[in-house]
């Protein structure tokens, strides 16, 4: 925290030039990740940092390099906005909900929602807890660093119902309270929750509740006022999306690249038009992107179908889920 | 050194000139660096933030507070905390210290040896680890609250905490009458020392101190009546609710905290009295003082002028190191500007200024009420 706030006094006197000509000069892509989180972001057997949010890291990456060059900044919900705001990042992709106020006073962009999450609660199955009301009178643990604690008040106080709080500095102290009876209920945002507890061997005996009491739309974010940055991180998220739309994976991206006669994916995989020039980017950037990343059905069945989440909200528009991606023309 | 006082003062003066004008250029080109960044960044540098609704909910609340209160009553809340565990492991510190420093200066061999083990047991292992171990020992051992400890069927103790009656209605009152209580024996006990040292006789002040001391709240709380109800703790859907409760966090923070600084405040106990000379006991002993009136009116007194400035300093450490609650969700200061309001508002400058603001106003507090008993302790006329 000192740090971070020494990062704000000192701030780079590079910070508001051109993001995309100083990580090209650099030759790598700085990426902040929130570590031990399962689905989102961990270590596999082999040692390699896997999950949803380092896909985002390696989404960019594949867009700027046509490669992996990236340095992972370990960083922990305090200390990222500033790390970010004052250029000790290029980017943050994991686990922050585009809000009003983070949006307008933080000197950060958000670049397009990328997962849409809900504040849901883990309960143990035997406390006949089954709707977020039966929680009247409960203690709640929950995690600093996000916009879950006002969640939760507002909630309760909107129903005239009462809790007591528990707020710990990270989500997993806060998971082990509750494992360890100290709290009825643990609350965060729903899928992170899942990763977390799937490998307890006592898994059956928690219930996570089906409702959700917020919107948690997670977007990454980069510095605010370097517009061509922001389009970058827009566009390179968008491409894995349009290319779900269009039937593109990481399996057949050589093929369709090759054969496909649709002008839209003729035009994302860089065969037609000149759509890499305008942001900086050679014109197979979201070829690269699904080349070495894939698409965003790819990105769920690798991070979050093992945990047995349903796509839900995240499915794209043709699927009934809000995702839908931006048109390639 | 002859050299140096007798060059001109102007010479004299150019080191600190440059030293100070240093230290003042850098804090103003920080000053002005972070103006100027938060300018850019479009974060808003002022503390209206303060007087806006919190919007979250605390877990220990010793004032009225809800989430409808402002940040700036979430602070005071947090700041009641902070100073409630500060001041309770202050207690448990020096209880603790003054006990073991006693065991280590013992010509009981077992005794002094035990003292030691505690001493360079607690000194040697960070206390945040302390913290953390006294938390799992504190949540395991604590039955669920169904099988609570209990007492009279008042008290209950389980791994939601401490659950004790708590008052209701006339509390003013009752704090006022202990406030007097407190104080009437206070004066009490010093006015029946005075007449003693006056006239040699009387009665000792202890039994009539503590007559005073719980018989005029008590008295008070008699008269109250029914203006005066105390809440008594029920079982319900989630374990017990209503009455006081003391945290398992908090339990675990102030024996964490206690236990550590006592290993410190007991080698500060230890090395005071070493430092009075042998030759002040057996010239007591001579003069035909009792063991007791030895240690009370010779070694104490002497002891004291060695103990009380390195204390001064265990303090000061004791109530910075309150700010490890934040790492076992204890709502004191730390954790509740600079964990949640600060990702409320992100203004981290302002909220990590405020926050110090605290721990400076409360250690130069602590250290001008030690300063001020060390100068009554001090040798009158030296």
């Amino acid at each position: 925290m000192v740090l971070s706030v020494l990062a704000v006094l000192l701030a780079a006197p590079g910070a508001g030039a051109d993001t995309l000509e100083e990580v090209r000069a650099r030759g790598f892509l700085r990426c902040g990740v929130i570590e031990g989180s399962p689905g989102f972001s961990t270590v596999d057997e082999s040692g390699e940092r896997v999950g949803f949010d380092i896909d985002h890291c390696k989404t960019i990456s594949a867009a700027v390099f046509g490669r992996i060059s990236i340095r992972y900044v370990p960083i922990t919900p305090h200390t990222v906005f500033t790390l970010l705001a004052s250029g000790g990042l290029d980017i943050f992709p994991g686990g922050a909900t585009w809000t009003f106020t983070r949006d307008a006073s933080l000197g950060l962009d958000f670049t397009g929602v990328y997962l849409y999450a809900g504040q849901g609660f883990v309960v143990r199955a035997d406390s006949g807890v089954a709707r977020v009301e039966d929680l009247d009178g409960a203690t709640i643990c929950i995690a600093q660093g996000t916009t879950l604690e006002q969640n939760l008040a507002d909630w309760f106080d909107a129903r005239g119902l009462e809790y007591v709080a528990l707020t710990f500095a990270d989500v997993d102290k806060g998971l082990q309270a509750y494992r360890s009876r100290r709290c009825d209920a643990f609350t965060n945002e729903q899928i992170s929750t899942a990763g977390r507890i799937h490998n307890w061997p006592d898994r059956n005996d928690h219930l996570i509740l089906d409702q959700v009491i917020s919107k948690e739309p997670m977007a990454a974010l980069v510095r605010q006022g370097d517009a061509r940055w922001r389009d970058i991180a827009l566009w390179s998220f968008n491409a894995r999306v349009a290319a779900e739309e269009l039937g593109v994976n990481q399996a057949n991206v050589e093929r369709m690249r090759a054969t496909s006669q649709d002008a839209e994916v003729r035009r994302l995989l860089g065969v037609e038009g000149s759509f890499g020039a305008a942001l900086g980017l050679s014109d197979d950037w979201a070829y690269q992107v699904i080349r070495l990343v894939g698409n965003y059905a790819d990105l769920w069945q690798r991070h979050f179908a093992p945990l047995g989440l349903p796509r839900g909200l995240n499915a794209t528009w043709k699927d009934g889920g809000l995702h839908s991606a931006l048109p390639f023309r | 050194m002859a050299n140096a006082t007798t060059r001109p003062l102007g010479q004299r003066l150019i080191l600190p000139a440059l030293i100070l004008a240093a230290v003042v250029g850098l804090l103003w080109l920080i000053v002005a660096a972070t103006q100027a960044n938060l300018e850019r960044l479009g974060v808003d540098p002022g503390i209206d933030f303060l007087f806006r609704r919190a919007g979250f909910e605390i877990g220990q609340k010793l004032i009225p507070y809800s989430a409808n209160s402002t940040v700036l009553a979430a602070f005071a809340v947090a700041l009641v905390n902070t100073m409630v565990l500060g001041f309770a492991a202050i207690a448990g510190a020096s209880l603790i210290g003054v006990l073991i420093g006693a065991a280590r200066l013992s010509r009981n061999w077992l005794l002094a040896r035990l003292g030691a083990v505690y001493v360079e047991t607690f000194r040697n292992v960070p206390a945040l680890l302390q913290v953390f171990f006294w938390y799992y020992v504190v949540l395991s051992s604590l039955p669920l609250a169904r099988d609570s400890y209990q007492w009279f069927g008042l008290a209950y103790l389980n791994n939601r905490g401490l659950f004790v009656p708590a008052p209701e209605g006339a509390v003013s009152g009752l704090l006022l009458a202990l406030l007097a209580g407190f104080i009437g024996a206070f004066a009490l006990g010093r006015a029946l020392k005075h007449r003693r040292e006056a006239t040699g006789r009387g009665w000792p002040a202890w039994p009539f101190v503590l007559a005073v001391g719980i018989g005029v709240p008590a008295l008070v709380a008699w008269m109250l009546g029914d203006a005066l109800r105390w809440e008594v703790p029920r079982l319900g859907r989630f374990g017990y609710h209503g009455g006081f409760v003391l945290m398992p966090e908090f339990l675990a923070l102030a024996v964490g905290l206690s236990a550590y600084h006592a290993a410190y405040v007991a080698e500060i106990v230890r090395s005071g009295f070493n430092a009075v000379d042998r030759g002040q006991r057996e010239a007591a002993q001579a003069l035909g003082l009792s063991g007791a009136a030895t240690f009370r009116l010779v070694l104490l007194p002497q002891a004291m002028r060695a103990i009380v400035p390195p204390l001064t300093t265990v303090y000061l450490n004791l109530f910075k190191g309150t700010s490890l609650a934040a790492a076992i969700a204890y709502p004191e200061v730390v954790s509740v500007m600079v964990g949640t309001v600060n990702n409320l508002v992100g203004q981290p400058v302002v909220i990590m200024g405020l926050t110090l603001l605290v721990y400076v106003t409360f250690s130069l507090a602590i250290a001008a009420g030690m300063n001020w008993y060390n100068r009554r302790l001090a040798v009158r006329g030296s």
